[in-house]
């Protein structure tokens, strides 16, 4: 039977006139990376928040482990590690000081928390920095040791709230790497994000919120499954009449094209064989073309669907 | 896992710059610059000489106040008076050997008679023979209309006047030396201990959730905050105590500044000073949801006023206050920690320092407990 880590319940928190969450309805199951997608300002901190009974909220209820999540949930909180949008360590501690610091406050064996420290060092891949402290460290380097204090207690439950934030590839692969591992390791983890693809990466389950709402729940297929998009066609072409166009347009499962500054793009709802009828159809009207590349509906494709915005180009 | 907080946060505290500047470099500086600025001040003790003063009897002139002078010069060793005429008091005046000049005068009109106090310039001798003559006016004219109205009371009256004397002397003093100038350096060491508030203040910061994202990350931990807070007050509290023990043997030791010879009394005020110190800024830190620069600033407005109020700027403020608003040096931190250091020096008995103390251990308690009741369980409307 599906074990229910977290169970959130017409969740509501306003601020003063806004809403931040508007009955926001939740479950997060065990051995799941459920990805928290949204804009900034859609309640992804907000909602993370609540879960961690740091914020009050005015309606709802929100358990973690089955049970009332509460300011004293001491129980509850030790088997959850939390790494939060900005990097919250002491700058006057080395970095093996600081993950130290916190593992002890969740691990009281000296010895079991030598290990832990050890291996959170080697997990994050500072093992050369560990007597650097903090103001020395790279922005990559800093949101590493900032995910080695939340995780380095072994938590059932971890909360990474926007890890990734301004952080050089190579650290955010090594980032998502180091979650996934995790994982596999039987974390529960619960990941927001504004960037889809890193969600679409290493997500399980997804929910998209807008607004304070959870616009779509569930495995990134089944969301792709939600939209009327099922390919994308992009063709670079140089001349284009009005009447060719809107002969593309009456092709067969092609439901939407736009002609922009020498690039068609098209829209197409399901099918097989959409690029081969679209190409012979060019081929017979003697259009030239260029690049022809095709691609699969986004995360983003999802959002822009269902809200009728880019998850890219939203703003708090 | 108490002891383990504590020295994280011993080595957290110790390693801030800013910190350890005003705790422990600042007071330093400052009792320095105070040490060059008073100067031989401070060398001198006070030590009181007999006021040489003329006096002048004219014909007639009330016996009354040459009998005062006698048991002023006699008994109480006040002043040295020299009998004279006019001519020659004037002489003595001119050339320095008195301090003033008392003339008596027959008055038809005033039994106490005709008296009258010349001086050439104003400093302490004169207000002190100034004040002799006053008070003998006083008394006399007192006197004088309780055996008009009501002779039977006469009796009562001395005895209320001699009751009087009887008070100013039963204060018993210590061997220590005084000098005035002291009272700036314990205003120095009163405000040496409140700057822990600076100290106080992170506590409070390092808990509330939505001043800072430590805060958040320490407050979701399996910790309960109570067993977070304790190790961290006790670390700066240590810190503080051990730089105010610092400044003040540097004060004692290399400055020469006379503390008095109860040196492990002066380390329990600052003790206690330390700890009104840091719970006045963890409590100031625990109020509200105002941002954390505004906080500060009025955790060092509290600390200044504070200082000032107990005469680190002013030295006549705490007499000042004494007269005009008492209960302020009842409520200052630093006035009461000056007044502990004082007392320690002056007074023989303990009574007025431990009460002083008491009254600080209060003022702790209501802070600390004031503080943790509002950080306790926390949740907030917005982070």
């Amino acid at each position: 039977m599906t074990k229910h880590v977290i169970e959130i319940e017409n969740l509501v928190k306003r601020y003063k006139e806004l809403v931040a969450l508007d009955h926001l309805n939740l479950t997060v199951e065990e051995g799941e990376v459920f990805g928290l997608l949204g804009p900034n300002g859609s309640g992804k901190t907000t909602a993370i928040s609540c879960i961690l009974a740091l914020l009050q909220f005015d309606k709802g209820s929100v358990k973690v482990f089955g049970k009332e999540m509460q300011p004293d949930s001491y129980d509850s909180k030790k088997q959850i590690g939390v790494v939060l949008q900005n990097v919250a360590v002491f700058e006057e501690l080395t970095v093996q000081e600081n993950i130290d610091y916190f593992c002890g406050l969740y691990i009281r064996d000296k010895e079991e928390r030598k290990r832990c420290v050890e291996e959170a060092i080697v997990f994050s891949g500072l093992e050369d920095f560990r007597r650097f402290y903090p103001r020395k460290l790279s922005g990559g380097l800093l949101r590493r040791l900032n995910i080695a204090c939340g995780i380095a207690h072994k938590p059932k439950l971890i909360i990474l709230d926007e890890p990734t934030v301004a952080v050089d590839p190579q650290s955010r692969n090594r980032i998502l790497e180091g979650i996934q591992k995790l994982n596999q390791e039987g974390a529960t983890i619960i990941y927001t994000s504004h960037y889809m693809e890193e969600v679409e990466q290493i997500c399980t389950r997804i929910a998209i919120l807008d607004k304070g709402r959870c616009v779509a729940m569930g495995t990134k297929e089944e969301l792709k499954a939600m939209i009327k998009t099922g390919e994308k066609i992009h063709i670079e072409v140089w001349e284009l009449k009005a009447e060719q166009l809107e002969d593309i347009r009456r092709l067969h499962h092609v439901y939407q094209v736009d002609y922009r500054e020498g690039m068609l793009e098209i829209r197409c709802s399901g099918g097989k064989h959409n690029l081969i009828h679209i190409l012979d159809y060019m081929t017979r009207q003697e259009i030239s073309f260029g690049r022809v590349y095709a691609e699969l509906p986004t995360l983003n494709d999802v959002f822009l669907e269902i809200t009728g915005k880019e998850l890219r180009d939203s703003a708090e | 896992m108490f002891f383990r907080l504590y020295l994280y946060s011993i080595r957290q505290t110790t390693r801030q710059k800013l910190i350890m500047f005003w705790s422990l470099i600042f007071p330093i500086i400052l009792g320095t610059l105070f040490r060059a600025a008073f100067g031989e001040f401070l060398n001198e003790e006070v030590i009181f000489h007999q006021i040489p003063v003329a006096y002048v009897a004219e014909e007639g002139a009330s016996p009354a106040f040459a009998e005062t002078l006698k048991f002023l010069e006699e008994d109480s060793e006040l002043v040295e008076v020299i009998a004279s005429d006019s001519g020659e008091a004037k002489k003595l005046l001119k050339e320095e050997k008195v301090e003033g000049i008392y003339y008596s005068r027959e008055s038809g009109t005033q039994e106490s008679g005709n008296i009258t106090l010349t001086v050439t310039k104003q400093g302490m001798n004169q207000s002190i023979l100034s004040s002799i003559l006053e008070q003998y006016q006083r008394v006399f004219r007192t006197m004088h209309q309780i055996s008009r109205e009501n002779p039977a009371g006469i009796k009562e009256a001395a005895q209320v006047i001699n009751q009087q004397c009887r008070y100013l002397k039963e204060g018993t003093i210590s061997d220590t030396p005084k000098n005035a100038m002291t009272d700036y350096f314990y205003a120095l060491i009163a405000m040496n201990c409140l700057m822990g508030v600076s100290m106080g203040l992170q506590i409070a910061v390092g808990f509330k959730a939505n001043l800072s994202d430590l805060a958040a990350r320490r407050v979701v931990s399996g910790t309960s905050r109570l067993e977070m807070i304790l190790p961290d007050l006790l670390a700066k509290i240590t810190v503080q105590f051990l730089c105010t023990v610092f400044a003040v043997c540097y004060l004692m030791f290399a400055l020469k500044i006379s503390l008095g010879d109860k040196f492990g009394f002066v380390l329990l005020t600052t003790l206690v000073g330390s700890i009104v110190g840091i719970f006045m800024g963890f409590f100031i830190g625990a109020v509200g949801t105002y941002r954390e620069s505004l906080k500060e600033g009025v955790c060092i407005c509290s600390m200044m006023l504070s200082s000032f109020l107990a005469g680190l700027m002013v030295g006549n403020m705490y007499r000042f206050l004494e007269n005009h608003a008492p209960i302020v040096n009842r409520i200052n931190p630093a006035s009461l920690i000056v007044k502990a250091l004082y007392s320690l020096n002056i007074y023989e008995g303990y009574d007025r320092y431990a009460q002083c103390m008491a009254s600080l251990l209060v003022i702790a308690a209501v802070l600390g407990t004031g503080a943790f009741a509002m950080i306790r369980r926390e949740r907030y409307a917005s982070i």
